[in-house]
């Protein structure tokens, strides 16, 4: 399909304590790279994050609008860790491609689930050859969520779709008991789907199908 | 990524909490497990820290020791020497330090008047 620019953040975290840091606060097992969920007490989404282990620091990919909120999150959490956190937003540009491509040394390509992520300094920013459109109708496809559209603090991890990031056997973090009851009991709520066109209430709108959340009878 | 982008990204000021002269106490019950793990030898220390993680955002850390590179404030209470990090001392004034006695879910136990919420296992606060 190609290659698109994302309205996303980049924060670097330093300090031995990093990954263990972030795995005590987030839903997935964040022992490396990783994609990971960060949710309030109510289990409600604060963002979807991509863990990019460096070696000597620890990059965080998210959705912008949801970086302060995230950061607040996270700030008041750092007791007597060895962590701190920088923000690279302003030097890097994150690109998402439906395919591996090959890109320079300089560009941080990570494979996730959903797709390629691309970070790359502004100096060396890809061509976009994606329209937001074929973006979306690649995630309608592929019932991949997005934050801003299936990704909201409105709902929970398991609701939109997150839930291969929902480590099943993990120790505690914030939100947990409430998404552990949910999976034992086999009731989340909700759910993301793909319909056939029309849908009523869709998050996204794709050229035959779109993605909603509903109720799970 | 690799191009001194991240190398020179400008670290984020945080707003770090008051740190404040922490009072507790520690029940009898509390004493008398404290008296038989320690024995005589009271060079040794309670650190009582605050981790972030848990279900409720912050766990608490109780661990013997016999010195720490933390930051600690440094109470005595009956003999027993109670080290309390600074940087979580904003989460620990005022805190009761208890001992529960039975089969299932036994142990120390902290009754924190600053804790909104806590979670079904006693260990983690919000």
């Amino acid at each position: 399909m190609g290659v698109i620019k994302l309205e996303a953040y980049v924060l670097v975290l330093r300090g031995k304590d990093c990954l263990s840091f972030l795995d005590g606060l987030s839903t997935n097992k964040v022992d490396g790279t990783c994609t990971t969920v960060f949710t309030t007490q109510n289990a409600k989404v604060i963002d979807m994050v991509d863990v990019i282990d460096k070696g000597n620091f620890v990059a965080l990919v998210g959705y912008m609008p949801y970086k302060e909120t995230l950061l607040n999150h996270i700030s008041n959490r750092i007791l007597g860790q060895d962590v701190s956190i920088g923000d690279a937003s302003v030097n890097n540009s994150v690109f998402f491609s439906t395919e591996d491509i090959e890109v320079v040394d300089d560009i941080t390509k990570v494979k996730t689930s959903r797709g390629y992520l691309l970070v790359t300094p502004k100096s060396l920013e890809l061509e976009e050859t994606m329209t937001v459109e074929e973006f979306d109708n690649y995630r309608v496809k592929n019932l991949i969520p997005y934050q801003g559209k299936e990704i909201t603090p409105k709902d929970h991890p398991l609701a939109c779709g997150l839930g291969e990031f929902v480590h099943e056997a993990k120790g505690c973090y914030i939100g947990q008991e409430i998404l552990v009851r949910m999976r034992s009991r086999g009731r989340q709520g909700k759910k993301l789907v793909r319909l056939a066109n029309p849908v009523e209430n869709p998050t996204t709108i794709g050229k035959t199908h779109s993605l909603c959340i509903v109720r799970d009878k | 990524m690799d191009c001194n982008t991240c190398d020179t990204a400008p670290a984020i000021v945080f707003n770090k909490p008051e740190v404040v002269e922490v009072t507790l106490t520690v029940t009898d019950k509390a004493k008398e497990m404290l008296n038989q793990a320690f024995g005589d030898d009271r060079s040794h220390a309670l650190l009582v820290g605050v981790l972030s993680g848990g279900c409720s955002g912050y766990m608490y850390d109780l661990q013997i020791v016999e010195s720490t590179e933390q930051d600690c404030q440094e109470l005595v209470i009956d003999g027993f020497r109670i080290l309390v990090p600074r940087a979580s001392s904003h989460l620990l004034d005022g805190i009761e330090i208890d001992y529960i006695d039975r089969l299932m879910g036994g142990g120390f136990k902290i009754n924190n008047p600053n804790a909104e919420s806590s979670c079904g296992c006693g260990e983690s606060f919000s």
